[in-house]
């Protein structure tokens, strides 16, 4: 094993010990579980959208709708289908894949700064139709009423609604599910032709790529994690919020991916932590801390752009 | 249910007026440097307040001569400062920049200005309506419309026979051939901005004798533009203008009738011509793709 | 009688810009394995031209035929996929990957393999060795490992030619394949496409305006002017043609 691939397991060693030990090194540092669990679910929805972003260089300012849409579906499955947290999850995936996958179909003719603006309406028709649509969703107030239902595997239950730890694991797991999924993809023939696509769109199609297929593929795979991130985010709080739609909630997650580097695989998820742990620090003192978050925005564009695991790691192997 | 029909249209031209002013503005900045501004909605928020801040001074008329220019003015230095480096650079930049930037210009005048909504003072003669039965037909809305008729025509005065105008609709087309030329693009990029942000703070002060004052109130009118750019297509701005005042119109008919779906159906709209037009009603094949 | 199916064959291609007539009527036949050279002063349509044949954009009258086959309307992906590839005046390859990398995306897709979750040893060892063997050919086995947008300008160009090579071409499409070059890379790169031409049969089509390239390389050289087909012939017949000599070769090239 040459050097590189040694040196990648041993981060990736490293990655996965201080996420599994999160519940025991956070308390003493002043953190909590929760918030634990929080990160990591924001962070999957962070690399999903870095999925697109960064790996296939398409610039979508929408995705949260994927995110909102996949909350809701969970929420409504539990308060109105069947009390079981499996479903749940799988009813959020599909819708914001779903979803997804539609819209992608007609907007992946166009891109820059045309695929970004359609991606912001059409990410605003959903938040508009969850604040509209009060009877099913339960309006401005977000959906409520409904909670994680513990893990039933026949012989045994697990209780993830008060243990938080048991939830810190589950999400543990379904995160390393979804992240699994996309690192093998990004390592697949079908990821060289993302990354090619971002690379040099030009000479992809002149490899005989047909690039809206592909990108609309990358798209709609993007929109599936997405759903699922939004999903499980429904279980954490056990409320799905019309502002989980909101372009605003898009350009969050663009922030994360851009903070921790774009062109990392795991850059998003440390976009996510320092995005939420600020976020979480600076409304607690103050009154303005949105006027904070603008700064940061600006900040991170003008100085650092590539973000911080892009700026650790200019030479490769 | 005539009154009615009048009534909701009406509204409808008005409101789509509005949009025409702030969704041009965007659409100058968008096709000539390919940004979209976020901020655009935070432009017409100082505008407002700028005027608010005078009118003691000068008096209505005279904010509305002044702060639209102030308005602008800070626009320049925002792009001379924060926007210019990220010209060379991926969309996605000066996207999140003008994102950050929205936040916290509201933050900010909720800072300078208060929370609380302000009241705007307009002359009383303009407040009058037209008549008992035409009683939504007041002067002061008569005014925004005329003002924003006569705008428009400015505008497009300034774009077909000034340097300025042609440069700008030149650079629209081909930048770099209009650098070629020996044409200082960096300063045809900011003057084009200035003209937009004048049109949102132009926006603001006129919102604010119809809407009242308060630091939100850019972000509502920031969506309806962006759509209203869609719709007309994007590069073009006479479409611009066709889709700010057909979503305007079609809101205000749509309140007649489905007055709950008044709002959802500028969306309905926006779909419905990107699975038919994509390129918008007035958009070129091939624009920004 | 058989004839050998013409690689390429464009009949009377004219496209119009509007009112610009960028191409007028032209016709040309390329049989396998030879090597034909486009000339021409600037704006004498020959970017345009190589647009037609490559699919950027279809003509606007006329046909063309590929392996007997009729592309023209054809989409650029989908001629690639039958086998033409091409290179750019400005290199048009994958900055920020490797050397290795460039040239196993192309042989990936080449290799069908482009909507692949993943490829088996075998099929991993295979694309290996195929790329291998490719940057053997164009001499750059030992910057594999290097980033592409960081070597040299002819480095550049030899690993974009190296990607086309991995599609495995029955057409190789070269627009100004020394543009930019100081004499030592030209040399290279000319040395190279002679190798190809020479040693491994490919069929080549290319624009250039190093005359020294061309008149050393080519079968046939094909003059364009003002988006007409001024000429065609051998090198000799060329450099002998007086209409040639007055509309191009006259000027310093």
């Amino acid at each position: 094993m040459s050097s590189a691939q040694t040196r990648n397991l041993i981060v990736l060693a490293g990655i996965w010990a201080v996420l599994l030990l999160a519940p025991y090194w956070m308390a003493p540092l002043g953190g909590y579980t929760a918030l634990a669990t929080r990160v990591l679910v924001l962070g999957l929805a962070a690399m999903s959208l870095n999925f697109l972003l960064g790996f296939t260089g398409v610039l979508s300012f929408g995705h949260a709708a994927w995110f909102g849409l996949g909350a809701y579906g969970a929420g409504l499955t539990l308060k109105f289908l069947a009390l079981s947290t499996p479903l749940a999850l799988v009813a959020g995936i599909l819708l914001g894949g779903i979803c997804g996958g539609l819209l992608g179909l007609l907007i992946v003719r166009r891109r820059g700064v045309y695929f970004a603006m359609v991606t912001i309406a059409f990410g605003q028709v959903f938040y508009y139709i969850a604040f509209q649509w009060s009877s099913l969703t339960g309006g401005d107030d977000g959906l409520r009423g409904f909670s994680r239902q513990p893990l039933d595997f026949g012989l045994f239950k697990i209780d993830i609604l008060s243990e938080p730890n048991n939830f810190y694991y589950f999400v543990l797991f379904c995160f390393a599910l979804a992240v699994g999924i996309m690192g093998f993809v990004l390592r697949s023939p079908f990821g060289r032709t993302m990354i090619a696509i971002r690379e040099n769109e030009r000479r992809s199609r002149f490899l005989g790529i047909p690039v809206e297929r592909h990108i609309w593929i990358a798209f709609t795979m993007s929109c599936f994690f997405m759903g699922f991130a939004g999903a499980l985010y429904a279980l954490v709080n056990n409320f799905a919020d019309p502002r989980g739609l909101h372009y605003s909630q898009s350009g969050d997650f663009v922030m994360m991916a851009v903070m921790g580097g774009m062109r990392s695989f795991w850059g998003p998820l440390l976009g996510a932590a320092v995005f939420v742990v600020l976020q979480d620090y600076l409304s607690s003192i103050t009154v303005n801390w949105m006027s904070f978050v603008g700064l940061l925005f600006v900040l991170v564009v003008l100085f650092f752009p590539r973000g911080l695991l892009g700026f650790l790691q200019r030479s490769r192997a | 249910m005539t009154q009615l029909l009048l009534f909701n249209v009406t509204n409808g031209l008005i409101i789509g007026a509005f949009y025409v002013l702030m969704a041009l503005g965007l659409s100058l900045i968008l096709n000539l440097s390919s940004v979209i501004n976020f901020a655009h909605g935070g432009f017409l928020v100082i505008g407002g307040y700028i005027a608010y801040t005078i009118t003691p001074y000068l008096g209505f008329w005279g904010a509305l001569l002044v702060a639209p220019p102030l308005t602008a003015i800070v626009g320049l230095v925002v792009e001379r400062v924060l926007i210019r480096p990220l010209y060379g650079r991926d969309p996605l930049y000066s996207l999140l920049l003008t994102f950050g930037l929205a936040f916290m210009i509201e933050d900010g005048t909720r800072f300078i200005w208060g929370a609380q909504g302000k009241p705007v003072t307009i002359p009383p003669y303009l407040s009058e309506s037209l008549s008992n039965d035409l009683f939504f037909i007041t002067g002061y809305r008569l005014f925004m419309v005329a003002m924003v008729i006569v705008t428009v025509a400015l505008l497009f005065v300034l774009l077909r026979y000034t340097r300025l105008g042609i440069r700008i609709r030149a650079g629209t087309l081909d930048l770099e051939t209009v650098a070629a030329l020996g044409i200082n693009v960096q300063r045809l990029r900011s003057l084009n901005f200035a003209v937009g942000i004048f049109l949102a703070g132009l926006s603001g002060v006129l919102a604010a004798g119809q809407l009242g004052l308060e630091p939100t109130m850019g972000t509502g009118l920031l969506m309806p533009s962006f759509i209203a750019i869609i719709v007309g297509g994007i590069g073009s701005l006479p479409g611009t203008l066709a889709g700010g005042l057909l979503i305007g119109v079609a809101s205000g008919l749509t309140a007649v009738f489905f007055p709950a779906a008044s709002e959802a159906v500028i969306y309905v709209l926006m779909a419905v011509v990107l699975l038919i037009r994509p390129r918008g009603l007035f958009g070129e094949e091939g624009m920004m793709s | 009688m058989s004839e050998a199916i013409n690689v390429l064959e464009i009949q009377n291609v004219t496209k119009r810009f509007g009112n610009l007539v960028a191409v007028r009527d032209i016709s040309l036949q390329v049989a396998k394995g030879e090597m034909c050279a486009i000339i021409g002063p600037n704006g004498a349509g020959k970017t345009t031209f190589f647009n037609l044949i490559s699919g950027f954009f279809p003509p606007t009258s006329g046909t063309i035929k590929f392996d007997g086959h009729d592309i023209t309307k054809l989409a650029t992906h989908q001629r690639v996929i039958r086998g033409m590839a091409r290179t750019f005046q400005i290199t048009e390859i994958f900055p920020e990957l490797t050397v290795f990398e460039n040239v196993r995306t192309a042989a990936e897709v080449a290799a069908g393999y482009r909507l692949r979750p993943w490829v088996n040893r075998a099929e991993a060892a295979q694309i290996h060795q195929r790329v291998e063997a490719t940057l053997k050919l164009v001499s750059l086995e030992a910057k594999a490992d290097r980033l592409v947008g960081e070597l040299s300008h002819g480095d550049q160009r030899a690993s974009e030619i190296a990607m086309a090579l991995a599609l495995q071409p029955h057409l190789l499409l070269l627009d100004e394949p020394t543009a930019g070059m100081g004499d030592q890379e030209t040399y290279q790169i000319t040395q190279l496409i002679h190798r190809l031409h020479r040693d491994s049969n490919y069929t080549i089509v290319l624009i250039e305006h190093d005359m020294r390239v061309v008149f050393h390389l080519a079968d046939r050289i094909c003059v364009l002017d003002q988006g007409r087909m001024l000429a065609q012939g051998t090198p000799k017949e060329i450099a002998a043609n007086e209409t040639v000599q007055a509309a191009y070769l006259g000027n310093a090239a």
